[in-house]
């Protein structure tokens, strides 16, 4: 690569005769090229927005509102994390994107939408927070984990050894077909979830005042992952999902019911997702058809971020995500001037998304090697 | 087949049956559905969405098991038993629900499924109320499960006429805003085919379209099939070459008479429809051809869209609502700026392809789709509002007018839009069979052998990228000049699984499957105003169903149905062992004859 000329043994490897573009196409890494630039352009732009924004004159944002971007960012990523689990776990074991697990948390928050509806007009939520909160999970997660299972029935089972790029169609479809039956069968409006009064206000923790909330959300995450991590390394279906996911069939060969360990790991990702489901409904107060595809698609990317298949990957990269989603567009582009930059929070969850795959496909916890096949 | 196994698979398709046609039935389609006359007042689209599941689950309750490679004969009672259980559990579940819903408290149900309606218990109940109502729907459940498992007692030669008889005259009574105008201006009285009134069939038209149609099938098979093969084998290539050309030659006159005869809103569908063939052809070159599963092809559409209206000149609409044209523009031609439009975008497809070139397919699908989504956000932004107008997108894009002739209205756009298919599918059939196209297929059913035979797998993708957005891009301009502005609404994600959708129903590529494709998810919502509330309900329906029951499309790629016939003879070993696994009560060989 040091030098553009042709090195002298052309005659021998026989490509004296091609034409002079193709040798440069070789001898130029317009791939290589591409990325650097793209490192440094990243890189150098990182940088500069936020000395900009930090040193801005007027308009400047005080370390009160940077703690307040930082607490929500956690709490939000502690969302995507409950979801960001069930992506991993089932690539972890079927090496598929499931693309319809955002449904899966759309129709636990919905299912629980309709209870807490009955709950607050019999002034349960009002009367006894913490029952009603556990009653929410409870329908939640039942539902999120049905529509998991029959997902992975309906949609994926008859395609286990397909293709691999075959059941990632299905489960577009899936996800399609999911978002427009919640449409059809409940409404396209959003729905206004109902007030839960013990949560309104703040907890000072450490001095620091926190909407309690957020609080709730980040502490259930929290206990939700130690759960998880518990079930998977003590558990003996927690064993059998980690010989699964190491070899399908040699895991058969134990005596390890493959379908059953594989509608169970589809039955765990939709049980976190239920919870996320209510989490997400409690902090943001509203459930609606759509809700569960941009989610989705940003939990998948912390997933692919911390290194997918990796449980501690996809919570810390989910923790990653919701911080930096909810800081670096204010960060990054008020400097330049930008208007409305959290507009453009999507477009910084994605380019995450573009960047860690073009650089580190692995992932933070992964092995780091582009993987290809 | 034993008894106990039928009397399973039957119940088994009932449940089926029954479940699908509840959620039809919640999700409001048979109501809606309901308005739409099919066969003079006694079909409607809604009567038949009533009729399919029992229908289908009879047929599906008696499908012959394969033992051992060998269909196994089917016992005519075991068939009926079969069909009538499993299209009377259809009805009993349904009546169940309907039941239910009666029982419970007015209005429980409907709080959370907000299509229960008083009408839609009418419907299903065949307006008798609950009690004699619920008989019913278990009897008529019960009838169509007959018939439809008594279809499968017909011999081939019987079957076939009557299914292509029946599927005929549905086409017919769903194309009925198609053929009466179509028939009128060719000077023919319709009203005898096609009530004025109730718009669908008449119930003699609907007779005579199944009659002549079931009788051209009998004719078909019996005499004519032979005599044609008789007549064009014996050709040689090049008179053959002739045949074909004159039959391409009666399409092609047929499509330019088409829109004179069909009227401008007809003509709009086909412009919409046009514009959609446009995107599923490119996309079909990126994931057909190459195998590249690009969930971000929206990108291209709104690059072709936004740099059209750029190069031949727009404006925008400021926040206190002034026109002003966009902060770079150009007032070319519009046939100057296509040629530059296609440039550009291949070049962002290429920009957009070697970074994630060496990425494994889904992971590629993923981050593409990230990439259309970062279009689609980027367009609506107030950051770039000076060049696309943001929200509010651009108006007032120059037309692509030739000497004064415009092509705005739905009849000369659909001319635009017709010259710009004929050339994309002529693009795409030489890539096809051309060395690059060889190239494609290649790496598509195995990389790594492709690179070791020596194909640049680098830049054969990159080509791919950079052809599909060429092609794609031009739907976006005859978007931007179809109606002289760009909603910036117009660029999501739903756009880029619609065209693959459009792909993956006709048959990864098949250019004639992405042509029916089209006409199927395009064209027939946009005939039928009802289906367009549940077009992406269907769409992702569709994908999962064509996806484990038909995964080579519906007009296969003749390649890949040969890839997938090889596969055949491995799936019947597959299918033996199977059986013997699941049934160990069946000998293999003894359900062999048949």
């Amino acid at each position: 690569m040091t030098t553009q000329t042709r090195p002298s043994g052309d005659e021998e490897t026989g490509t004296s005769s091609r034409p002079w573009t193709a040798v440069l196409a070789e001898r130029v890494p317009v791939r290589r090229i591409i990325l650097v630039a793209l490192g440094i352009f990243i890189t150098v732009g990182v940088v500069l927005g936020s000395f900009k924004t930090l040193t801005l004159q007027e308009g400047r944002i005080s370390a009160a509102g940077w703690r307040d971007f930082l607490i929500a960012g956690i709490a939000l990523g502690s969302i995507y994390a409950l979801i960001a689990l069930g992506y991993s776990l089932v690539y972890g074991i079927l090496l598929m994107i499931n693309f319809a697990h955002g449904e899966v948390f759309m129709m636990g928050a919905f299912a629980s939408f309709y209870v807490a509806e009955s709950l607050d007009s019999a002034g349960m939520l009002d009367r006894n927070p913490v029952l009603s909160i556990l009653i929410l999970l409870v329908t939640a997660t039942i539902a999120s984990m049905a529509v998991a299972v029959l997902l992975e029935r309906v949609a994926y089972r008859p395609l286990r050894n397909a293709p691999r790029l075959v059941p990632l169609i299905t489960a577009i479809g899936a996800s399609l077909f999911l978002q427009y039956s919640a449409a059809s069968l409940f409404g396209s409006n959003s729905k206004g979830y109902p007030d839960i009064a013990a949560l309104d206000g703040e907890w000072k923790i450490l001095g620091i005042p926190i909407a309690k909330v957020l609080v709730v959300t980040i502490v259930t995450a929290a206990v939700m992952m130690a759960a998880l991590t518990w079930f998977i390394t003590r558990t003996r279906t927690g064993k059998a999902m980690r010989a699964v996911a190491e070899d399908k069939e040699i895991a058969s060969l134990m005596g390890i019911n493959v379908n059953r360990v594989i509608v169970t790991t589809f039955a765990v990702g939709g049980f976190l997702a239920g919870v996320a489901g209510v989490m997400f409904a409690l902090v943001f107060g509203l459930v609606q058809y759509n809700m569960g595809f941009i989610p989705g698609i940003k939990a998948f990317t912390a997933a692919v971020l911390g290194g997918i298949g990796s449980v501690t990957g996809a919570a810390v990269g989910a923790l990653i995500l919701g911080v930096v989603e909810s800081v670096a567009p204010v960060l990054l582009l008020s400097g330049f001037h930008v208007p409305a930059p959290n507009q453009l929070r999507d477009v910084v969850a994605f380019s995450i998304l573009v960047l860690v795959l073009i650089f580190r496909p692995g992932g933070i916890f992964g092995s780091g090697e582009p993987e290809r096949g | 087949m034993p008894g106990s196994q039928l009397t399973r698979q039957a119940v088994r398709a009932g449940l089926i049956g029954g479940a699908a046609l509840v959620y039809v039935a919640l999700t409001g389609m048979v109501e809606k559905f309901d308005s739409r006359n099919l066969i003079g007042s006694f079909l409607t689209l809604g009567n038949l969405l009533i009729a399919l599941p029992p229908l289908l689950s009879g047929y599906l309750a008696t499908r012959p098991r394969v033992v051992g490679g060998q269909r196994e004969a089917l016992a005519p009672r075991g068939a009926v038993t079969a069909g009538l259980l499993s299209g009377a559990i259809v009805g009993g579940v349904t009546a169940a629900g309907v039941a239910l819903v009666e029982l419970l408290p007015e209005g429980a149900v409907r709080r959370i499924f907000i299509q229960v309606s008083p009408e839609l218990l009418n419907i299903l109940t065949f307006g008798r109320g609950v009690p004699v109502g619920l008989v019913l729907l278990v009897l008529y459940g019960a009838v169509l499960g007959l018939l439809g498992g008594g279809f499968r007692l017909l011999p081939a030669r019987i079957a076939q006429p009557v299914g292509i008889g029946l599927a005929t005259t549905l086409t017919f009574a769903l194309l009925q805003r198609i053929f009466p105008p179509l028939l009128f201006e060719l000077g023919l009285d319709t009203r005898w085919l096609y009530s004025p009134i109730l718009l669908g069939l008449t119930i003699p038209g609907a007779l005579l379209v199944f009659a002549v149609s079931a009788g051209l099938t009998v004719l078909w098979s019996t005499r004519g099939s032979a005599a044609v093969h008789k007549r064009l084998d014996p050709l040689p290539p090049e008179r053959r070459r002739v045949v074909n050309a004159i039959i391409a030659l009666v399409i092609a006159a047929a499509l330019l008479v088409l829109p004179q005869l069909i009227g401008s809103t007809l003509s709009q569908v086909l412009g919409q429809v046009g514009v959609f063939l446009l995107m599923g052809l490119g996309l079909n070159i990126v994931v057909g051809y190459a195998g590249l599963l690009d969930l971000g092809y929206v990108a291209f559409f709104a690059t072709g869209a936004y740099l059209t209206a750029l190069f031949t000149g727009a404006n925008r609409v400021t926040s206190i609502g002034d026109l002003v044209a966009p902060a770079f523009v150009l007032h070319l031609n519009f046939y100057l700026a296509v040629p530059l439009v296609i440039a550009v975008t291949a070049m962002v497809g290429v920009l957009i392809g070697a970074p994630v070139l060496r990425l494994r397919g889904d992971y590629l699908a993923i981050v593409t789709l990230g990439f259309g989504e970062i279009a689609r956000v980027l367009v609506q932004s107030s950051w770039l509002q000076e060049f696309t107008g943001g929200p509010q997108g651009l108006r007032d894009v120059t037309d692509a007018a030739i000497g004064g002739f415009g092509f705005r209205d739905p009849q000369p756009f659909f001319y635009l839009v017709l010259v710009f298919c004929v050339l994309a599918i002529f693009v795409s059939l030489r890539l096809a069979n051309s060395r690059v196209g060889r190239a494609w297929s290649a790496m598509r059913e195995d990389e790594l052998a492709a690179e070791a035979m020596g194909v640049s797998t680098t830049k054969y993708k990159l080509l791919a990228f950079a052809m599909g957005a060429a092609v794609g891009c031009l739907s976006g301009t005859l978007f931007a000049v179809q109606i002289g502005s760009i909603a910036s609404g117009s660029f999501t994600i739903l756009v880029s699984i619609t065209v693959l959708a459009i792909v993956i129903l006709g048959g990864m590529g098949s250019i004639p499957g992405v042509v029916v494709g089209t006409l199927l998810l395009i064209g027939l919502p946009g005939l039928l105003d009802e289906f367009e509330e549940y077009r992406l309900l269907i769409y992702g329906a569709a994908l999962i169903m064509i996806m484990v029951l038909r995964p080579q499309g519906l007009v296969p790629n003749v390649r890949r149905m040969r890839e997938l016939q090889e596969e055949e003879t491995a799936q019947d070993q597959w299918l033996k062992q199977e059986e013997a696994e699941s049934a160990s009560a069946i000998t293999v060989g003894g359900g062999g004859a048949s």
